[in-house]
């Protein structure tokens, strides 16, 4: 069991004695069950700090974030970000590391285990509910969650509510960090890829139906972009929004701009952004499942990620977001990968 | 399908090998079907998913990416990331449920006129059945 008064300790200690700029977590929302991400900087704020299953949010993406400010910083404060990660968050800090996008000593990882349950899905508690208002949400002993309402207490089976994702964790507790609160314990769920092959097992003409339906949706509001801490890139391939072609515009130009995909949210271009998306998450994409959760239309997006995640793993035997020493998944070869498609 | 669809197939061409295995094929005289179009580029290495999503966008009915063997490519190693990356784009076209002989790769060398020759000529076989693109094409 986490034991919040550790984690708050630990974050008072570390902004005490200035180890750390700030300490970025979660705290309670003004709506009262769910949590937000919580910045804290006086040591006096850090009562704010929560953690239980509320705390869906990956918190990586403000380490990218935080990049950006230092950087255009005249005087950078130098000293590390303390940042909550849980197992899974921990390993999109492995990327980072990974890519050399960070530095190991910019960051402070205080590492929070789920301990064999995981974090809720928002949707899923509600339809539970049935229109009642939780109040309040913690871990139980054994593999459930307690939920107060009224001051009446719940007891709800932890896989009935759990995130999608949690359900195939590979990560129950941090892989990196400077801090851990809680236990190491491992999972039970052994099938990391299970929800795949509800969309795998379709015949072809079904899989294209299926994701046509999908990806027609699209709005192209790029929230997923946004809210991905892997989506790091200054200048993005799907941004030519600024670039007009004129009679005056020089070839060399033009080839130096090429429009990849057009603004529109036509079927084919949101085709293009979704596929270079999911190309460009391959062996990086660590299943934090924080682009489905902004989706306003609710497309299904983790489940091109993953797929390739999962295939990372059966070609070429590739971990995602385990070992930061380890080159990345495309930027690497052996000379044993398949070749069984070439002719 | 009608029997008159010609399949449109875009290849991609490594210079150094591919390129010039293309160039034996046609200073050699071999025939071959006139339905690819040959893009050279300098390295399999350096092809781009964006550039196969971009020409399935843009109406090919096929594409072919080509380079050097394993261990002839001109930049060392630039096949082997090629080799790594083309399969996953692959992978996640199947997935989307595009036809798998839509995609295809292969390696050539500048020797190899007549191997060249014979895959367009297969792919050509294995396009027509299956008619054309218009999953990936931009409509308007």
């Amino acid at each position: 069991m986490v034991n919040l008064e550790d984690l708050k300790k630990e974050a008072k200690m570390l902004l005490e004695e200035g180890k750390v700029k700030y300490i970025i977590g979660y705290e309670r929302s003004t709506n009262g069950l769910m949590s937000v991400p919580a910045f804290i900087k006086n040591p006096k704020n850090v009562e704010r700090l929560v953690w239980d299953p509320s705390c869906i949010y990956n918190l990586t993406r403000f380490l990218v974030d935080e990049k950006r400010r230092k950087a255009r910083e005249k005087k950078p404060d130098t000293r590390p970000v303390g940042i909550v990660v849980k197992g899974c968050d921990s390993r999109a800090v492995v990327v980072l590391l990974q890519e050399k996008f960070i530095n190991r000593e910019d960051v402070y990882i205080l590492g929070v285990s789920c301990e064999g349950t995981g974090v809720v899905d928002e949707k899923k508690l509600a339809e539970k509910l049935k229109g009642k208002r939780p109040d309040k949400i913690e871990f139980d002993e054994k593999d459930n969650f307690i939920i107060t309402s009224n001051n009446e207490k719940i007891k709800i089976p932890a896989q009935e509510i759990l995130a999608e994702r949690c359900l195939e964790c590979r990560a129950s507790f941090p892989v990196i960090y400077d801090e851990l609160l809680g236990e190491k314990v491992e999972r039970k769920s052994g099938e990391p890829f299970k929800s795949l092959e509800k969309i795998e097992s379709l015949a072809k003409e079904d899989r294209w139906a299926f994701w046509k339906e999908q990806l027609d949706r699209c709005i192209r509001c790029y929230a997923c972009r946004s809210v991905c801490p892997m989506c790091y890139c200054d200048e993005c391939v799907v941004d030519t929004i600024s670039f007009a072609v004129t009679a005056d515009t020089a070839a060399e130009e033009k080839a130096q701009k090429i429009k990849w995909v057009e603004k529109s949210p036509d079927s084919s271009e949101n085709f293009v952004y979704h596929l270079v998306r999911a190309i460009h998450l391959a062996g990086r994409c660590i299943d934090c499942g924080e682009c489905e959760r902004v989706c306003p239309l609710d497309i299904p997006i983790r489940f091109l990620n993953k797929k390739l995640e999962k295939e990372a793993k059966e070609l070429f035997d590739y971990d995602v977001g385990f070992d930061p020493e380890k080159p990345s998944l495309v930027s690497s070869f052996k000379d044993e990968d398949p070749e069984d498609f070439i002719r | 399908m009608a029997d008159d669809f010609e399949p449109k197939i875009v290849a991609f061409l490594c210079k150094w090998c591919s390129s010039a295995g293309s160039d034996l094929a046609g200073v050699s005289r071999m025939q071959y079907p006139p339905n690819v179009i040959p893009i050279t580029v300098m390295c399999s290495g350096s092809i781009s998913p964006l550039y196969i999503l971009s020409a399935f966008k843009k109406g090919a009915d096929g594409i072919l990416v080509s380079g050097c063997h394993p261990g002839d490519c001109h930049y060392i190693k630039g096949n082997y990331y090629a080799r790594r990356r083309i399969a996953l784009v692959k992978k996640l076209l199947e997935y989307i449920g595009l036809e798998p002989q839509r995609f295809q790769m292969s390696w050539v060398s500048a020797a190899e006129g007549t191997k060249y020759t014979q895959i367009i000529k297969d792919f050509v076989d294995d396009l027509k059945p299956i008619g054309p693109q218009t999953k990936l094409r931009r409509s308007s």
